[in-house]
């Protein structure tokens, strides 16, 4: 009896490593439990991008299913995920609001101006789509602290009621649209429309 | 004589380059050293959730360049070192500070190298155990015995 069980721990605490170790390979080291999912969206008074007397609060973006996209021009990915977005609010009437931030025109790190930058948005934006119905100007990127960004781009599935309940880190494709934002996205309005 | 001088500008050049870090760029500006101190072990501490295993201070992310203002900001409003940490652990999880929190799932990082070590001692313990003594003047007067009776 006592023979079995010894012969039986080693080989019992291999298996479990293995299988730890097995998940470790196939674990996306990026991958993070978002701090903010299923909270409401941090307070926030930030400017329009394009015109900076309009201030937007977290108000604006309830009501209706809204994804907010994290983006700047700076961001070679988030070019790349232009046409889909655009494809996507075009068709299947998906909003998308920009949360637009540059370290450049921050006084603390780089000397680009406001104007220098719309510029490049409105070149960037007629050359691959502009899905946005508007374009939220993070500053100082405190509302991109607060939402836990890491990047860009990096998207927010937000609720009627202004609560968060997706953060997907990357840019949005065909596949992340149809396995992961997409169905999550079709849900939420449904939810919205009694 | 020349080419030694070389070589030894372009080391100098190298360990200089290295000794100033990504932290050379910011310029802040601090009250006293104690301040500066505690900006520094903060930002060794908190973790660049953008990259992989490197801290605030050492990393060039823009992220990291934003924490490190942010962590700034934060002493500079008179916040303590526990709540910039706290602050941090807000947004991006106990990922961001380098000291895991002692939860149920993480306390086997502290226990089973204990245990482990525990386990290899009493292992140790067992096999040491000296053999029972025996009454050796029996076992031969027992063997000379049986000698006897293979004997015809």
């Amino acid at each position: 009896m006592k023979r079995t069980w010894l012969v039986a721990l080693p080989l019992v605490i291999f298996v479990a490593v293995i299988v730890f170790l097995y998940q470790g390979l196939s674990a996306d080291p990026r991958a993070r439990d978002s701090q903010i999912l299923n909270q409401p969206l941090p307070e926030f008074s930030l400017p329009d991008l394009m015109h900076e007397e309009r201030q937007y609060t977290p108000a604006d973006l309830q009501g209706e299913v809204t994804i907010l996209n994290v983006w700047g021009v700076w961001c070679v990915t988030c070019a790349v995920e232009l046409p889909y977005l655009t494809y996507l609010a075009d068709n299947e009437r998906v909003k998308f609001v920009g949360l637009y931030f540059d370290q450049d025109i921050d006084p603390d790190f780089g000397g680009k101006t406001i104007t220098a930058v719309r510029k490049e948005v409105q070149t960037m934006l007629s050359q691959y789509g502009n899905p946005y119905a508007f374009n939220i100007y993070d500053v100082y990127r405190d509302m991109s602290l607060d939402l836990g960004v890491t990047g860009a781009p990096e998207h927010f599935v937000i609720d009627q009621h202004g609560v968060i309940r997706m953060h997907h880190i990357g840019d949005i494709n065909e596949r992340v649209w149809t396995t992961k934002v997409g169905p999550m996205y079709h849900q939420l309005v449904k939810e919205n429309t009694p | 004589m020349k080419l030694g001088l070389l070589i030894g500008l372009v080391l100098l050049a190298i360990v200089s380059k290295s000794s100033v870090g990504a932290t050379g760029q910011d310029n802040y500006q601090f009250a006293n050293a104690q301040q500066r101190e505690t900006f520094q072990t903060l930002t060794s501490q908190l973790r660049c959730p953008m990259c992989q295993n490197q801290n605030i201070a050492d990393s060039d992310a823009m992220i990291a360049r934003d924490m490190r203002r942010k962590v700034y900001q934060l002493l500079q409003d008179g916040q303590s070192a526990e709540d910039v940490i706290a602050y941090m652990k807000a947004r991006y999880g106990d990922f961001v500070y380098y000291e895991p929190p002692l939860t149920v799932a993480t306390i086997w990082l502290w226990l089973l190298p204990v245990l482990f070590a525990g386990a290899g001692f009493w292992v140790l313990y067992r096999r040491r155990k000296p053999a029972p003594v025996e009454d050796m003047a029996q076992r031969l007067a027992q063997a000379e015995k049986l000698l006897k009776q293979d004997k015809p």
